[in-house]
Formats: structure tokens, sequence, C-alpha cells
């Protein structure tokens, strides 16, 4: 090539806005001519859009009624739970639109500074924090209603850090989740404690708030003050300070959170570029060798040798091996565990709390054709029947949750301090789980989608990831709605239901497994091509 | 395997346009074409991967779409532009496909082993498939599509990224394959290959079949290359493009 007449590389001076419009060109280029993907951002469209209207009364309340108390306690509170939520949710539900691959970036001659700042802003164009800055826009219509102009645009400045600073977290810590579940097996343990950390914020705001329920009005208070003054509520609350005469708080507030987002920031960047050498060099080495017979290695010398044997001995694996389908048995156990000790600790009951951590179990298999994508051609020139397909990814999955669902039941009982009900709580756990699978494998053949080829198991396609999210979410609606009865027979039984709660729960959650999983089957035989074709990464 | 016009559109694309051909039994099938020409679809149509809008596909006598489990039980296929199901080893892999076929576990066992020793693969490596090189993941696809002895091969570009010995191997084992009264079609752009296997070749491009038939009968007393630029029509350079170069 001669070098001399290729001019030189015009290195981009720190614009995020070539990010902006490629984000914005991927998702007009996902929908196009795509009427089931346009449906779905369409929902997510108006989804947020109640989200926003809703988040945005809710703030606004206080300053229409003039209640500054009520105020002083909504804001800091509810603006810390929106922060925590932008951690948890894309943990456990939504993934993180990763459409803007880092790795994809790593040949470019781009300084990180601005690689950091273009992802930043890039990750800004949204529905999820579009639909944020209009619910905590309803901060600013409260603080412009206690304090006047001043106070509602010290607000203004004070959301439009706090986006940032949702933005900036969830970022940070989902990208260092995923370095941490790239690695194969050395680093599992600190995986698992990097997941404890995370997946406990969430039910550790629930218990607080619980705890506070039974507290009076002056110690809540006393805990929103607080929370107003760390990173996680001070956004919410500058426009209040103006309004109560401190706007020397303001600068203060503003100087928490700019060096919060700072910070996170920083940390992003440091996992990004792990994240981006990863890629490269992670091939083990083939020294390893295994001598026992094909067939043994792959059912564990135990599993039947089988279709039905070799099929639940490769979701197995799948489950072992696979960073995003360990991502989701981790959190599901991090919540499943954490989630009902601190209700039954903070007093509440954890009743209803087995009916989610059952229906969260079975979400796993929401999308299970787009954890291998193109890869379920084999099962079809195979010629594998729809029913054999559907109930071996369900007994593979059953393989690692029902042992954690017996932890759950014994834990929750024993926390709660009624060891007689642990055969119960099982019971209720089985049925939630198995409502769930009823509800969740039709979706999975029906809804499938393929997950972009990247090692971040929380990556999702761009476009329409907030209505896959909600997809989700509805199945777990209807899971608690089908299984919500055997709830209500359970109460009103007391303590016969610790009789017969294992047997009904067992029964009510196989028979509504049957039914959906037969359903599933069924559609798979007749869609087979049409999973395959949903599945395959950029179709 | 025959296919009776076969047709598929990409949202407003028309990416095959009625193609029909017949694969005589024991003949050694080459499909060629250019990037594009649409040979991956025509294929994975023909092997019930791609609901056809239109057409028909018979292999060995079943059609494919009314009576798939009858025509896949004989059929080998090694798709392309298809993921494996890479967090597999080698050998769990073969198991895996071996037992979907409804093989016995000591058949499978023996055959896995043969393979992977055959193919250079390793018969003990602990390698997940996912680590392993493009060339060596053709080769674990292609033992997969063998390891059940099937009557007819489909392959989808199986030289490509192969080394020149595996690729020799290859050839080797295709070629014994259909002496012992095999049936392969395979497509592949590589013409020295295609004129060194083939019995039969078809050439398609845009979507329709330009020309097919014997090997002798489609390239006369010219190069198969010839044949093939004339039939799609390439462009002839004039040496004034990318002067920049």
């Amino acid at each position: 090539m001669a070098l001399t007449s290729a001019s030189p590389a015009r290195v981009p001076g720190g614009s995020p806005m070539p990010f902006v419009r490629l984000k914005l060109r991927l998702i007009a280029n996902g929908l196009r001519g795509r009427p089931g993907r346009v449906a779905l951002f369409v929902s997510g469209v108006l989804l947020s859009g109640i989200f926003a209207v809703a988040g945005y009364a809710i703030f606004a309340v206080p300053g229409v009624l003039g209640d500054e108390q009520a105020a002083a306690t909504l804001l800091p509170l509810g603006g810390s739970a929106l922060v925590l939520g932008w951690v948890v949710l894309p943990l456990v539900f939504f993934g993180v639109d990763e459409s803007l691959d880092p790795a994809r970036f790593a040949l470019f001659p781009l300084r990180r500074r601005t690689l950091i700042t273009g992802l930043f802003v890039a990750a800004l164009v949204g529905l999820p924090a579009v639909a944020t800055l209009v619910a905590t826009a309803g901060t600013v219509n409260t603080a412009g209603q206690l304090g006047g102009a001043a106070a509602a645009l010290a607000q203004v400045a004070g959301i439009v850090a706090g986006l940032l600073l949702c933005v900036a977290v969830s970022r940070a810590v989902t990208s260092a989740f995923a370095t941490g579940l790239r690695s194969r097996r050395s680093r599992d343990l600190a995986v698992i404690l990097l997941a404890v950390t995370a997946a406990l914020l969430g039910p550790l705001q629930l218990a607080v708030l619980a705890g506070l329920e039974r507290a009076d009005w002056a110690a809540f208070g006393t805990v929103a003050d607080i929370a107003g003054w760390t990173p996680l509520g001070a956004p919410w609350t500058v426009g209040l300070d103006v309004a109560a005469g401190r706007p020397w708080a303001v600068p203060l507030k503003l100087l928490i959170v700019i060096a919060a987002i700072a910070g996170l920031l920083w940390w992003w960047g440091a996992t990004l570029e792990k994240a981006m050498l990863g890629t490269a060099g992670s091939g083990r080495g083939g020294a390893a060798t295994d001598t026992r017979s094909p067939v043994g290695r792959l059912l564990f010398g135990r599993l039947p040798a089988t279709r039905f044997g070799a099929l639940v001995g490769r979701e197995v694996r799948y489950w072992l091996r696979e960073t995003r389908r360990r991502a989701s048995l981790i959190t599901f156990t991090v919540v499943g565990l954490f989630l009902p000790v601190s209700i039954s600790m903070s007093g509440g009951s954890p009743g209803p709390m087995t009916l989610f951590v059952g229906a969260l179990a079975a979400i796993a298999l929401a999308n299970q054709f787009g954890y291998e994508g193109s890869a379920y051609a084999a099962n079809m020139t195979a010629g594998v029947p729809g029913r054999t397909e559907i109930h071996s990814r369900a007994a593979a999955h059953a393989l690692f949750t029902v042992p954690l669902l017996v932890v759950v039941a014994v834990v929750v009982a024993l926390v709660g301090g009624r060891p007689e009900s642990i055969a119960a709580q099982f019971g209720g756990l089985v049925a939630a789980y198995g409502v769930g699978l009823g509800v969740v494998l039709p979706i999975s053949v029906l809804a499938a989608y393929s997950l972009p080829e990247t090692t971040s198991p929380f990556a999702v396609s761009s476009g329409g990831g907030v209505a896959k999210g909600l997809l989700t979410l509805g199945a777990m609606a209807g899971t608690v709605v089908v299984s919500a009865p055997l709830l209500v027979v359970g109460f009103f039984l007391g303590d016969v239901w610790l009789w017969i709660g294992l047997p009904a729960g067992v029964a009510y959650g196989c028979a509504a497994y049957l039914i959906g999983s037969g359903l599933a089957g069924d559609t798979l035989d007749r869609r087979m091509p049409e999973v395959l074709a949903a599945v395959t990464a950029g179709r | 395997m025959s296919l009776r016009g076969l047709v598929k559109h990409f949202d407003t694309k028309l990416a095959v346009s009625g193609v029909s051909l017949d694969v005589p039994a024991g003949s050694f099938y080459g499909l060629l074409g250019p990037n594009g020409a649409g040979k991956t679809t025509t294929l994975s149509m023909a092997v019930g991967l791609l609901r056809p809008d239109a057409g028909q596909a018979f292999l060995l006598g079943y059609d494919v779409w009314a009576d798939p489990v009858a025509a896949k039980a004989r059929l080998g296929v090694l798709p392309d532009g298809v993921r494996l199901f890479d967090r597999l080893t080698g050998a769990e892999l073969l198991a895996y496909h071996g037992l979907l076929r409804g093989m016995d576990a000591a058949t499978v066992d023996q055959r896995a082993r043969e393979l992977l020793d055959v193919l250079e693969l390793g018969t003990t490596n602990k390698t997940m498939v996912v680590d392993y090189s493009a060339g060596m993941r053709k080769k674990i696809g292609l033992a997969c599509a063998l390891l059940h002895a099937p009557r007819l091969l489909v392959l989808d570009e199986p030289f490509e990224a192969v080394d020149p010995v595996s690729a020799a191997r290859i050839r080797d084992i295709l070629q014994r394959y259909v002496a012992g009264g095999g049936t392969v079609i395979f497509s592949s752009h590589v013409m020295e290959v295609v004129e060194r296997l083939c019995s039969h070749v078809a050439i398609l491009s845009d979507g329709v079949l330009r020309m097919h038939g014997t090997l002798d009968a489609v390239r006369g007393d010219r190069s198969l290359e010839e044949v093939f630029v004339q039939v799609v029509g390439a462009r002839v350079g004039t040496g004034s493009e990318l002067a920049w170069l």
C-alpha cells in the first residue's frame, strides 16, 4: 500500500455525537421491515410513557399538596429507590443494551476518555433514560410549588445530575459484573461475592423500608435527611434545600453527585478496558485431557444413553459453562435467598414472596432458545420432537432450581421461626415454579429473540429491550396471578395447610407445567424454522 | 435429493427464485455460485432449516416439509454460518449428535473416537468447541454430519478455512463415501476442488439456477472457471479502479 497517499487518520476530537448517531442508526435498522419488532418497540414506548407519567405524578404530589414534610421524605427516598432500580433491574430483568459493544471499538484509534464519553452519552439515548427524566421532572414541579423559580431551577440541575448518576451507576455495575462473570472458572468465588453485594442492595432497601413502616414518622424523616446527603438521594433534594432556605447545600450536593459520577465512570472505564483486552486472549491451553469415552463425558456417566439424556446433558453443561446462563442462575440464587429472608427479618410475611421467587426461577427459560442461537439447527436436523426438546430443557433447569428451592424453603421457614412450615413452603415454591414454567415455556417458543454474540451476560439487542423486559415481567405477573389461588387456599386452611401444602403445591405445579409444556412442544413442532430464524443473530 | 421450484424472499429481496434441481443418488454434486447467490438459502430450504415461500424439497423420496422425521433420519448436514453447541468439547458434541440420532452408546463411542482421530481433533482433548479455530470447527461439524452414516450429505462450504492437509483428508473421506454408494451435495466457490471431485455441477447466481448437469456437460472443452465467470457475468477489471492502492 502506498503510504504516501494515505491521508492521516483523523482522530475524532472527543465528540460523543458519532456514538449517538450510531446508536440511533442501529435502533432504526433493527426496526426496519420487521413489524414484530416495531410492535415490541411501540409497546416499549407506551409502557415507558406510562411509567414516566406515573412517576411524574407521584413526585409532583407533595408540591401540589404544599406538604413540605412529605416532600422532604418522598423525594430523597423515592429518588434513591429509582437509582437502586437502575442498578438492580438490568441485572435481574432487562439486561443492558450493548448494541455498542465496547469490544468492537478496540481497533479504532480512540482515547479511553473519548470512548467512555461516547458510550456514556449513547447510553443516555434510550427509553429508560427518557422515562426517568420525565418521571423525575415531577420533583421540579414540587420544588417550584414550594420554593418558586429559584428552587425549580436548582432542581432541574438536580434531575439532570440524577439521570447521569442513574446511567453511570447502571453501566459501571453491569460492566464490573460482566467482567467478573467472563472468566471461566478461576474467579467464580469473587463473582459470587460481587453478585451477592450487588443483588443485596435491592432487598436491603426493601428491608429498610419495611422496618421504617413500623417506626415513627420522625425516624423516617431522619433517614430521608441522611439519604438526601448521599449520592443516591442528593440530586433529588437540591430544589427543596432552596425552598427551605439552605441554598448553600445546592453546590455541595451537586458536588457529591458529580464526584460519584466521575468515580463510577472511572470504574466503568477500568472494567471496560479489561473487557476489551479479555476478548482476544481468553482461550485456555489444550493441555488438559480426558480419557473417558465421549458418551460418558457428555452424560456424566449417569444420565440414560438416550436422546433425552443427551439433551439434558448438553443443557446442564450449558447452565454451567455459558456466562449468560450462569449469571441468571447466580442472580436467581442471590435474589431468591435474600429477598424472602430480608422480608422475614423485617417482620413481613414471606408468603407472597415465595410466589415471586418460584416465578423468578422460571424466568430464566423465557428466552431459552436465544441462549445458544442458531446452534438449535443441529436439533432440527436431528429431528428432535418439540415436546422432547421442551421437557429436556425444563428438566435440566429443574436439576439446578429444585435444590435451590429446597434451600429457600428451609431458610425462609427457619428465619420466620416456623420450622414446621418447611414442607408447605416448598410446596408453594414448587407450585409457583411449575406455573412459571407453564407460562414461560410457550412464551419461549412464540416470542424467541436473538441475543448478541458477546461475552457479556447482560447484553441484549438494541431496540425493544424495554418491551422484552416487560414481557418477562408480564410473564411473572401472570405466574403470580395463576398461582395466587393456592396461596389464598393455604391462608384459609391454616394449620391443615402444613400437611397438604406439599402434595397440593406439587400437584398444582405439575399440572400447570404439563399444560404449558404440552402447548409449547406442539407449537414448537409447527414453528421450528421460525424459532431458528428468530434466534439467528442478524436476522 | 430433488428440489421443485423453491422460492424465498427476505423482506423485499428475492433471495432464491424458483430453483429446481435433481441430485441423482450416488452423485458428487457441486453447487457453485458467487457470494450472495443464494447457495446457503437453497441448501437451508432443502434440509428443512428454512421454510420456503413456495416449492418443495424431497430427500431420498421423502418430502422434507411434509414428513420431516423420515427425511431427516437419513441425512447429514454441515450448515454454514450456523453456530455449533460450542460450549461442549469435541467429544461431547459428537456424543450428543450420536445420541440425538438414536444410536446406541457403544457405536457412538467407537465412531466418535475414530472421527476425532482421523480428523486430528484429539480424542482426549478437553478444549471447548468455542475455543477451536475456524478450520477445526468445520472439521468437527463435518464429523457430526458423518457420525450416523447418512445416505445423503449436504455440506455448505465444507472446505472454507480448512488447511490443505485437512482438506485433502476430507476430500479423501468424501470420495470413499461416494464410492460406497453415498450422495454428496456441497456448495463452494473454489473451482479446483469442484473440478477435482464432482461428477455433477450446478451454477447459481442471483437466486437463479444458471446451468446444471454433469461436470463434462457443463464445462465442455473449457475450464470450469471460464464457464463460471461467463455464466455469472462478472465485470472485467480495466485497471483504472482502485488506482490509489
